[in-house]
């Protein structure tokens, strides 16, 4: 049930002939309560939604003394962010390592997931469970030996890891690769066995299939595991408040470094911070929407966060 | 990019992958499983995703472990191979003298709280936008963006809302209410339950409407015929339906609660106040604040065999293949 992934195949539901009357026999609860509960559910997104984006039209001023409605509307916030914490840096960084990340465990991910899919072998069961729970692992009982593995070496082999981009990516595919196979287990699963029968009839090598039937066809699921990936990198908070240094920081970590200006006791900056969450936030709506209907059902797969 | 990771593995093995299986075209055994092919199995294709992951995760893990048993602090961080192996001392100092016991049981109660109150609320939203309507598109995208959202966007908006004199107290204070100090003291907790569930309802929603779309439009029918009341039809019905999908749903929420880091992180800072002292935040500060990193792996452990009763649970009913019996 869950764990179908992206399937475009599986939403096309049956329409019933006569709308009216369908909807009447499939409604599940009074009409009045229907709205009362979709209204109370929309509020409770919105209000703070809203409030993002009229604080960071607002200014720092007025978003520290409480106002909803700004006094004032000005677009100031938005060019200030990128002065006070090199935001823009910030985002190339993440874009940077959030999208190796994803190009990398996507395309490790095919391979892995085509074996343990279409063939048996001693240990397959094994390997399906160890990859879905690794996502349920405790992130900070990964970063812990990571650290210590990066930190020496420096001592053992001269090489500095911490504070640079490689070792976020290296720590990121620690959570990226399983994620990203099991969602290619998942969507690979959904695919029709018969071209392949066809193609083996036919004379083709598992090679050869993979790479003319396999591919092809599940290029949706790739660009699903991918953006899992990029997610995940994009996301993190943990691994990048660990391993970065200034020049290397992430958007996570820039954002942060709003949060404690203020407690610096300097004039609070929360209407920047609001702006700055909202360019944060920007690309992951709109990969969202943009590859909904994939993702909607990718996000059932696993457990995502 | 693409090809310079791909490329290499045709090259130097598939002629190894394809004679293997030549001859061996016989019938395998009876019980091999449809779909599933025994025979000429190129697998050495698990070998690059195979080796990156003992590389970046086995080995961590297995020296997660292996750090808990040690006296690893700043000092000794460096030359961790000759630090001094002391056994269970670590575990012993945690349970004794450290805030693991009482983050445990924060990190539970938090955890159970949150996903007690989203299941519901999940359901409902996914029983809600059930019957087509102008709008209802908008409608499941709206209940979409607390869980598109990044965590630490989320994080860094309530925090500000619920500042001093943010706009929470305000608001509070115009209706009467009075404010409160919600980013410290005995509220903070409450506040990472409220955040979390806010964050993490539209996580069981989305499962629940799977299992709500897996309900045949004749059920509906004929419930319909039968005249059910809408709550009959609801509980006796559709809940059935939605048994298996929320009960794997509420084992990963809760999974997912425990492990939050994020959310506690950005809403209080780390060292949280003590009320918010959660599990991954224990852990956090005790290695990169105290920097007893021998310690805090000890109390990551413990934080895994924590969640490895759920993970069993939920390992156990997933469906791994599909051949293996289970239901679509």
């Amino acid at each position: 049930m869950t764990i179908d992934a992206a399937n475009p195949i599986e939403r096309q539901k049956k329409q019933p002939i006569r709308r009216d009357a369908a909807l009447e026999v499939t409604r599940l609860m009074p009409r009045p309560l229907l709205t009362i509960l979709t209204v109370l559910l929309c509020a409770v997104v919105l209000v703070p939604i809203a409030y993002i984006f009229l604080a960071s039209l607002n200014s720092d001023i007025g978003v520290a003394s409480g106002e909803f409605w700004p006094s004032s509307f000005s677009l100031e916030s938005y060019s200030k962010i990128w002065d006070s914490v090199g935001l823009a840096k910030a985002i190339g960084n993440s874009l940077i390592v959030a999208g190796a990340t994803a190009v990398v465990s996507a395309l490790m991910a095919i391979g892995t997931a085509y074996v343990l899919v279409r063939f048996s072998f001693w240990g397959r069961l094994t390997v399906l469970r160890g990859l879905l729970g690794l996502q349920s692992i405790p992130g900070t009982l990964m970063l812990l030996p990571v650290f210590v593995l990066f930190s020496s070496a420096g001592t053992y082999l001269g090489v500095t890891v911490i504070g640079t981009l490689w070792g976020l990516f290296i720590a990121y595919l620690t959570f990226a690769l399983p994620f990203s196979t099991w969602v290619m287990v998942t969507y690979l699963r959904g695919l029709p066995r018969e071209l392949e029968e066809a193609a083996r009839i036919d004379g083709a090598s598992n090679v050869g299939i993979l790479f003319r039937i396999i591919i092809p066809l599940s290029w949706p699921g790739i660009i699903v595991s991918g953006i899992f990936a990029f997610l995940l990198g994009w996301n993190d908070v943990l691994f990048a408040s660990v391993f970065t240094r200034p020049d290397t920081h992430t958007a996570a970590v820039a954002l942060q470094v709003f949060a404690s200006a203020a407690e610096g006791g300097a004039v609070p900056v929360y209407s920047q911070m609001m702006a700055a969450s909202l360019v944060c936030a920007a690309p992951v709506v709109v990969l969202y929407f943009m590859f909904q209907k994939y993702l909607v059902g990718g996000l059932t797969a696993g457990s995502v966060k | 990019m693409a090809s310079s990771v791909t490329e290499p593995r045709p090259a130097d093995s598939s002629p190894a992958a394809g004679t293997a299986g030549g001859p061996g075209e016989t019938t395998p055994s009876g019980k091999r499983r449809k779909g599933i092919s025994e025979k000429n199995r190129p697998l050495w294709l698990l070998i690059p995703g195979g080796l990156l992951m003992t590389i970046v995760i086995l080995v961590p893990l297995a020296m997660g472990i292996w750090m808990s048993l040690i006296d690893l602090d700043q000092y000794t961080l460096r030359q961790w191979v000759s630090s001094e192996f002391i056994g269970i001392k670590n575990y012993i100092e945690a349970a004794v003298s450290s805030d693991l016991l009482r983050s445990i049981w924060l990190s539970v109660s938090f955890a159970v709280i949150s996903t007690v109150v989203t299941v519901p609320l999940g359901v409902a939203a996914a029983v809600v936008t059930q019957n087509a309507y102008r709008g209802r598109a908008v409608v499941r995208s709206i209940f979409l963006i607390p869980y598109v959202l990044p965590s630490f966007v989320v994080a860094s908006v309530w925090r500000t809302m619920l500042q001093p004199d943010g706009i929470v107290n305000v608001t509070l204070t115009n209706l009467g209410m009075g404010g409160g100090l919600w980013l410290n003291g005995p509220n903070s907790y409450w506040t990472l339950v409220w955040v979390e569930i806010w964050a993490a309802w539209p996580f069981i929603y989305l499962l629940a409407l799977s299992g709500l779309q897996a309900v045949d439009h004749e059920v509906h029918e004929a419930s319909a015929l039968d005249g059910a009341l809408w709550w009959n039809k609801l509980r006796y019905v559709i809940f059935p339906y939605l048994k298996g999908p929320v009960s794997l749903a509420f084992l990963l929420a809760t999974l997912n609660h425990i492990n939050n880091f994020t959310l506690p992180y950005v809403l209080f800072g780390a060292p949280a106040p003590a009320d918010v002292n959660v599990l991954p935040i224990l852990v956090y500060v005790t290695s990169f604040q105290s920097f007893r990193f021998g310690l805090s792996a000890a109390m990551a452990v413990v934080s895994l065999i924590l969640i490895a009763i759920p993970l069993f649970i939920y390992l156990r009913a997933v469906k791994l293949d599909v051949h293996d019996g289970g239901t679509k």
